[in-house]
């Protein structure tokens, strides 16, 4: 449980930062929750760690003109209680209070997190059920993706070599909207052994607008738009969700099949609207 | 660990076949492959950087290719061992025509050993199916750009 | 040798090894198969040893049987997960000849003796030093090999050598838990009177013994009666080598894995006879006046009265109440459960002959000069807070304040010979050591008291020594002072207030209980609510309430973990799965339930103190009375059975099939 020897640069501007990270083979460290671990293991092993901690401004939470933007330092902590969030997209807020433990959440964050893009990561369902977007700057680029973009297999992400993600823009949640994320805990890890978020709005009985995310299940966090289209035409809540990861790929480990994970997914679908159901007005 | 899976191959079958044995194709394909040697009859020695995440390691192994029946199957097996672990994984492939070329069919089993096996269980379905994802996505685009035509030396010297 | 761990850790890295795979096996079962690769070319059938035990006439019980039940039931494979790992500092005094061992151990003296005989030094220039250890649960209760090597690499290298386990070596070279396969046959009348227990007990050992890998499973047939009058019994054990760590003592040892069988062989005989769980114990168990009983397996039962924790534990949930609410809740189509454990537990372990090392333990008090006292205990606590109850000891016996008392333990120079901390024995028997180590000071101290008051007759209370005539009274500092100063001497009496005692205990002792589980299986996903754990235990006399209360706790957060989350996986090559905490689940603060724990108290013959030990009793009344809850969550699905760990997956499958039979 050592780390082999490695250099260490804590730049104090992005610029400096971008410049540094130009040489692809440095790793950032943006809390560490993920990456210490993995180095302490020696299973990662790199020859210079960039620690983002002192670049200003990069946990900056704001919302304006209906997107609220979240600096891609801002801790799990910070985002489960920031107003900003848990007012204008408290989907993500609730996702960011199921993640580890306190200790994890007061140092990890939600750039490296989405960046490691780990498959049983909680933000990613809320992210692709928020239609939140990735800013993604190098020192020569500056460009915005879709989640559903950015996430692209396990451990894989539309990042490029030099790239870090800045920031996240997520359009506000209408006050109207229910939310919920409903999430099976691995017992030992605490990893989503399945996690499924979803947002719905009213218009008197019916659902006039669903997202469903659900992250765990497979491979890389997924919208179930057909649910969400069933949901959407009238079908009731059962319905909707008993096909709920169909043809999507399903992970296997010790503790759950792929069988089972897709039906949790299913399950939790189900329940995750029951309840967001019922806090839509 | 059981493994089993599909991938489409935009090849007709003989010539899918003779690239899925081809040494030059399969060091392009395979993901982190960065030398691939003939050490004897359907056998190679292959040296391989896997870099998930943040964790990489280098890997030294071989390949081999055995119970050749083109151009329907044959028994494939990669293995190597590093510092962070060692992985072995050993199946048939088997192929069939299929709209849109050819539709290439592996079950085999994968097992893993060292600190790979030991922290990372939980991941070890999945990266591998990814990888072997990873193998098919990028025959498929050597094959559209048409490097894999060029490369191949086929009849080729494979069998 | 590295001079820091960053250096270790990096030349370790520079070491490839070329390794040859052989064939493994990692299956206790699947290794006793014909042809299964021979974990040691030497023993081919991987048989390390078979065992038979016989009381009373099992086949003629089987022949007149009734109803006899069978089931396979396994206790899987556990890894203890110290808080603390292991840890060793070795230190070579080259001019003095001496080495000082400090080591994470349960047993210093014991490891001692051993190193002594490995390095091939003499016994007493070696020291063991054991500071505060951070829980062992048995898995230190061994001599490892890093221990003589820390030793062996100092003297070589004149130097200081430290080694502190890492969480991943802990998992792979500390030993496991557990790992049997059983299969259980209990005959049975009618009525619900049980006559006979066939138990034929697979043991995975692992690759090699440890201090004590083939007396394990021992223990779970000598308690595989439980609490019940069987007269007949019938056991075989056959002890299997597998490619695995070897299997060892694991809080309980031997003792969950016998109560685990036998109470839930007695919940699939109630079902099968449609009795009630309940009356179906309070029928067949061994009653109040029947003790000391002698078990059909050869022990004798010290004191019990079985039925009053059950019956309190009843009466805690409102038993009749309960079962009423279940059958509303599965008239609703709830999967409500109600799960009873009655255990039975062999604990102060124990006699020299049913030991290797030794059965008793060692106690030294010192009262010094100025009146303080010094306990010397050879019990070695490792947490379980001995440290209070013997000050309280102490304090009570010689009418001091418990402040003024210290309980010293750990150092092989310090502490007189000793034999440890296992099987629930540090009260039992390092307490009643210590207990008649305190009646030779007393009878000291009054003849001092006595001198000193000229008087005949003196009482010891409250720090001070009172003449029962006159009332007039000398401090007990006055006393020790006077001991050791030593102008004047009581007739035949040394100076000095010094006492150590050894005491071997004539028998075990047998601690029991009743735990109820109340639990809730989510239909549609398997999960598993703990709705309410009530924990009646007896373990004799108690002394400090709140320590009791805190083995009870832990016992069950290791109990609740084996029945519903902790499971050391291998994989056929005989590769650890669960390498580390991020697969291997222990229990957690915000999975455990509130447990309702209570007492009843049946003093134990076998010491005057009354104690039976409790150290281990959580772990072996939890497991049963979770599995024996869940299953009956299932019985209208018609489950009978599900082995550990209780995953939500697996009792989804459960589910699932059930719904299709």
């Amino acid at each position: 449980m050592i780390p082999q020897a490695f250099d260490y640069s804590s730049p104090r501007s992005l610029h400096e930062a971008l410049v540094l990270l130009e040489n692809g083979e440095h790793k950032v460290l943006a809390g560490g929750m993920s990456l210490v671990p993995m180095m302490k293991l020696r299973l990662a092993t790199p020859g210079r760690v960039v620690d983002l901690s002192r670049v200003p401004d990069l946990n900056r939470i704001a919302e304006s003109g209906g997107v609220v933007r979240i600096g891609a330092m801002a801790t799990h902590h910070e985002i489960e209680t920031s107003p900003v969030v848990r007012g204008q997209c408290p989907l993500l807020s609730e996702a960011a209070s199921h993640i580890g433990d306190v200790q994890v959440r007061n140092m990890g964050t939600i750039g490296g997190s989405i960046a490691h893009a780990d498959p049983a990561a909680d933000y990613p369902a809320a992210l692709v059920a928020l239609e939140a977007r990735v800013r993604l700057v190098s020192a020569h680029s500056d460009r915005t993706l879709d989640a559903a973009d950015f996430f692209l297999d396990a451990f894989t992400t539309a990042l490029a070599p030099g790239e870090i993600v800045l920031e996240l823009e997520i359009p506000a949640e209408d006050s109207s909207e229910g939310y919920r994320y409903e999430k099976v805990a691995h017992p030992a890890s605490g990893f989503a052994v399945v996690g499924v978020a979803v947002r719905i709005k009213k218009n008197g009985a019916a659902i006039s607008m669903a997202r469903i995310g659900v992250t765990g299940m497979g491979p890389r966090a997924f919208r179930d738009r057909a649910a969400e289209k069933l949901l959407e035409e009238g079908a009731d809540i059962a319905r909707a969700t008993a096909a709920v990861g169909a043809g999507q790929e399903a992970n296997a480990d010790l503790y759950a099949s792929a069988d089972y994970r897709r039906h949790l997914a299913a399950v939790h679908a189900a329940r995750a609207l029951t309840v967001a159901l019922s806090r839509a007005s | 660990m059981k493994i089993a899976g599909a991938h489409t191959v935009p090849a007709a079958r003989e010539w899918a076949f003779a690239l899925l044995q081809d040494p030059v194709v399969l060091a392009r394909c395979m993901p982190g492959c960065q030398a691939l040697e003939r050490t004897g009859d359907g056998e190679y020695h292959m040296k391989m950087k896997m870099v998930l995440a943040s964790m990489s390691g280098l890997f030294d192994g071989r390949v081999k290719v055995a119970d050749s029946c083109p151009p329907e199957s044959f028994r494939l097996t990669v293995e190597g061992a590093g510092k962070i672990g060692f992985m072995k994984g050993e199946g048939v492939l088997t192929l069939a025509a299929v709209d849109g070329g050819t539709g290439v069919a592996f079950a085999g089993d994968v097992h893993v050993g060292g600190t790979l096996a030991a922290v990372g269980q939980r991941l070890i379905d999945t990266t591998s199916r990814m990888l072997i994802k990873r193998f098919f996505e990028k025959l498929g685009a050597e094959i559209a750009a048409g490097e894999a035509a060029r490369a191949a030396p086929y009849p080729g010297d494979l069998y | 040798m590295a001079t820091d761990r960053y250096l270790a850790a990096d030349a370790a890295d520079l070491v490839e090894v070329d390794y040859e795979p052989l064939a493994a096996v990692a299956d206790p079962e699947k290794a006793l198969a014909a042809g299964a690769p021979a974990v040691h070319p030497q023993w081919p059938d991987n048989i390390a040893f078979t065992f038979h035990q016989e009381g009373g006439d099992t086949e003629g019980a089987f022949r007149d049987a009734e109803v006899v039940v069978r089931q396979r039931i396994t206790s899987q494979r556990l890894i203890p997960t110290a808080m603390e790992t292991r840890g060793v500092v070795a230190e070579w005094r080259a001019g003095e000849r001496s080495l000082t061992l400090y080591s994470s151990t349960q047993i210093p003296h014991l490891l001692r003796t051993l190193l002594a005989g490995i390095l091939g030094m003499p016994e007493n220039h070696l020291r063991v030093i054991t500071p505060e250890v951070g829980g062992g649960f048995g898995s230190k209760l061994n001599v490892y090999a890093e221990e003589a090597l820390a030793a062996f690499v100092a003297m070589r290298i004149n130097h200081p050598v430290k080694w502190i386990e890492s969480r991943r070596e802990n998992f792979q070279a500390t030993i496991h838990g557990r790992g049997h396969v059983d299969y259980f046959e209990l005959a049975a009348k009618r009525d619900g009177t049980m006559l006979g227990l066939k138990l034929k007990l697979i043991q995975d050992l692992g690759a090699y013994h440890q201090l004590l890998t083939p007396a394990i499973p021992t223990l779970s047939v000598l308690m595989m009666p439980g609490l019940y009058n069987f007269p007949n019994i019938s056991a075989d054990i056959v002890g299997v080598f597998t490619n695995c760590v070897p299997t060892d003592a694991y809080r309980g040892a031997g003792r969950p894995e016998a109560t685990h069988g036998i109470e839930r062989m007695v919940d699939i005989l109630a079902a099968e006879l449609q009795m009630d769980p309940a009356a179906i114990r309070l029928k067949n168990f061994v009653p109040a006046n029947a003790f000391p009983y002698a078990t059909a397996t050869g022990l004798s039962y010290d004191s019990g009265n079985y039925a009053a924790p059950l019956k309190q534990a009843l009466d805690a949930v409102e038993y009749p109440k309960l079962r009423e609410e279940q059958k509303r809740a599965r008239a609703a189509g709830r999967l409500m459960g109600i799960g009873i454990s009655t255990y039975g537990e062999i604990c102060a372990i124990g006699p020299s002959p049913a030991t290797p090392a030794g059965g008793w333990e060692s106690a030294t008090v010192k009262i010094e000069p100025t009146g303080k006292v010094t306990v010397m205990t050879g019990a070695s606590p490792h947490g379980q807070g001995e440290e209070t109850t013997f000050a309280q000891i102490a304090a009570d016996e010689l009418g001091v304040d418990i402040d003024d008392v210290l309980v010293v333990h750990g150092d092989t120079a310090v502490v007189q010979y000793g034999i440890g901390t296992f099987g629930s024995r540090g009260t039992a028997i390092g307490g009643t050591a210590l207990y008649y180590a305190l009646q030779d000071l007393k009878a000291k101290v009054k003849k001092f008291g006595a001198m000193l008051l000229d008087t005949q007759k003196v009482t010891l209370a409250g720090g001070t020594c009172t003449d029962e005539v006159s009332g007039k009274s000398v401090s007990f500092a006055e006393i020790a002072g006077a001991a050791y100063r030593a102008l004047k001497l009581p007739p035949d009496t040394e100076p000095g207030l010094v006492a150590t005692r050894f005491w071997e205990p004539p028998n075990f002792t047998f601690p029991f209980g009743a735990h109820i589980v109340v639990s809730e299986v989510d239909r549609d996903t398997g999960a598993i609510e703990i709705r309410r754990y009530i924990a009646v235990d007896d373990c004799g006399k108690i002394i400090n309430p709140l320590i009791v209360a805190g083995q009870v706790h832990g016992g069950v957060a290791q109990g609740l973990g084996q029945a519903l989350w902790e499971q050391a996986v291998y994989d056929d090559s005989g590769q650890l799965l669960t390498g580390e905490l991020t697969d291997y689940a222990v229990p957690k603060a915000h999975l455990m339930p509130w447990i309702e724990s209570s007492h009843t108290e049946t003093p134990s013959p076998v010491n005057p103190l009354g104690v039976k030990g409790v150290g281990e009793a959580g772990t072996i009344g939890c497991s049963p009375a979770v599995v024996n809850s869940v299953v009956d969550a299932l019985a209208p699905l018609g489950v009978r059975h599900i082995d550990m760990p209780l995953t939500p997956e697996k009792i989804w499958n459960a589910i699932q099939q059930g719904g299709r039979a």
